[in-house]
């Protein structure tokens, strides 16, 4: 019998694959976003109304990530901008090389930014990194105030959490003030967005943050 | 519920190892697992003999090394251990956050393996 140390990180396939993703996008000074979020939060509605805001002055194209339709990436398509849906079959999470994968074969146009809608799910998809340059965190209002305590580990990372369905909260017990404690107990660095993809209040400051941190991306890139 | 997926990426990494130098039947992998990783280590068990039945290291031990969570209270100033009954990282006692220093870790760390010429006969 042989025994080799082979000591190495047990994602280290994922995380290889994630450096060539990242690699590419700053060769090509593309801003790349992996928005997660459990389900019916708001992520999708959310990605629509950004390219209602943004489509017009930069090119956006997504990823959209589901165990069984391609009904999310349908609606971003209907938006007008490229999208490939990856269908996990089940699993709970993507990973850089469905993303690898999906890109080759979408062949997307050159784009400015690009959109990567996880599976709905607050746990797992928090362990893969994609090769994003931020990792965005959605909290609908009905899901309450209680989840960045309850799911550190997805609002510790996350470089934005966004409030959504903000519209919502006469409607339902939501304390916007408990949520940004949490937060800034989790990750003192993290940003939170109070928004609403109805009345499109945050709406502005959202994308006016993808905007600025697509053209920091570039100004680094010069 | 990913640890399906975890114990594809080490069978993949291992037998990528094994083919490296020379290939053959993986016996035992041990691997570091942290408290903090987000893995159950009895899923992960499962897991991974559901990933290596039916093939050719279907008799291969899983050997999980766990490592507890290591955290720092910089305000405090001495290493904490987790909270009862929580995952936070804020110190039990004065409640101000913890500095991880351990127990994050999803590491291999040996394989060992039976070449197929030690067993007079070839498969690869």
């Amino acid at each position: 019998m042989t025994e080799i140390d082979v000591r190495q990180r047990i994602l280290a396939a994922n995380e290889a694959a994630a450096a060539e993703v990242r690699s590419r996008y700053r060769d090509e000074g593309t801003l790349v976003i992996n928005l997660i979020s459990s389900p019916g939060s708001g992520k999708t509605t959310l990605l629509e109304k950004t390219v209602a805001r943004l489509g017009g002055r930069l090119r956006l194209a997504a990823i959209e990530g589901d165990i069984a339709t391609e009904r999310d990436a349908d609606r971003l398509r209907a938006t007008g901008i490229p999208a490939r849906q990856i269908l996990t079959g089940g699993a709970c999470h993507l990973d850089a090389r469905q993303v690898q994968g999906a890109l080759a074969e979408a062949a997307f146009p050159a784009h400015d930014i690009l959109l990567i809608e996880n599976v709905g799910n607050l746990i797992c998809p928090t362990s893969y990194d994609l090769g994003e340059d931020l990792k965005v965190a959605l909290l609908s209002v009905a899901e309450g105030d209680d989840k960045p305590f309850k799911y550190p580990a997805i609002f510790s990372r996350a470089q934005v959490t966004v409030i959504t369905k903000a519209d919502l909260l006469p409607h339902v017990t939501f304390d916007v003030a408990a949520v940004r404690q949490q937060v800034s107990v989790l990750n003192p660095q993290g940003r939170l967005l109070v928004t609403s993809a109805r009345s499109g209040e945050g709406m502005g400051e959202w994308c006016g943050l993808l905007e600025d941190l697509l053209a920091a991306k570039r100004a680094a890139r010069a | 519920m990913h640890e399906m997926g975890i114990a594809m990426s080490i069978l993949e990494s291992c037998r990528a190892a094994v083919v490296q130098h020379g290939g053959g039947r993986l016996e035992e992998v041990s691997v570091a697992v942290g408290e903090l990783s987000a893995l159950e280590p009895d899923l992960l068990q499962f897991a991974w003999e559901a990933v290596v039945a039916g093939g050719p290291d279907a008799a291969c031990r899983l050997a999980i090394d766990w490592r507890p969570a290591r955290q720092l209270c910089p305000a405090c100033g001495e290493e904490k251990p987790r909270a009862p009954g929580s995952w936070l990282r804020l110190c039990p006692d004065c409640a101000g956050p913890l500095r991880l220093e351990g127990g994050d870790e999803l590491d291999i760390l040996h394989v060992s393996f039976v070449s197929y010429d030690a067993e007079g006969g070839g498969e690869e």
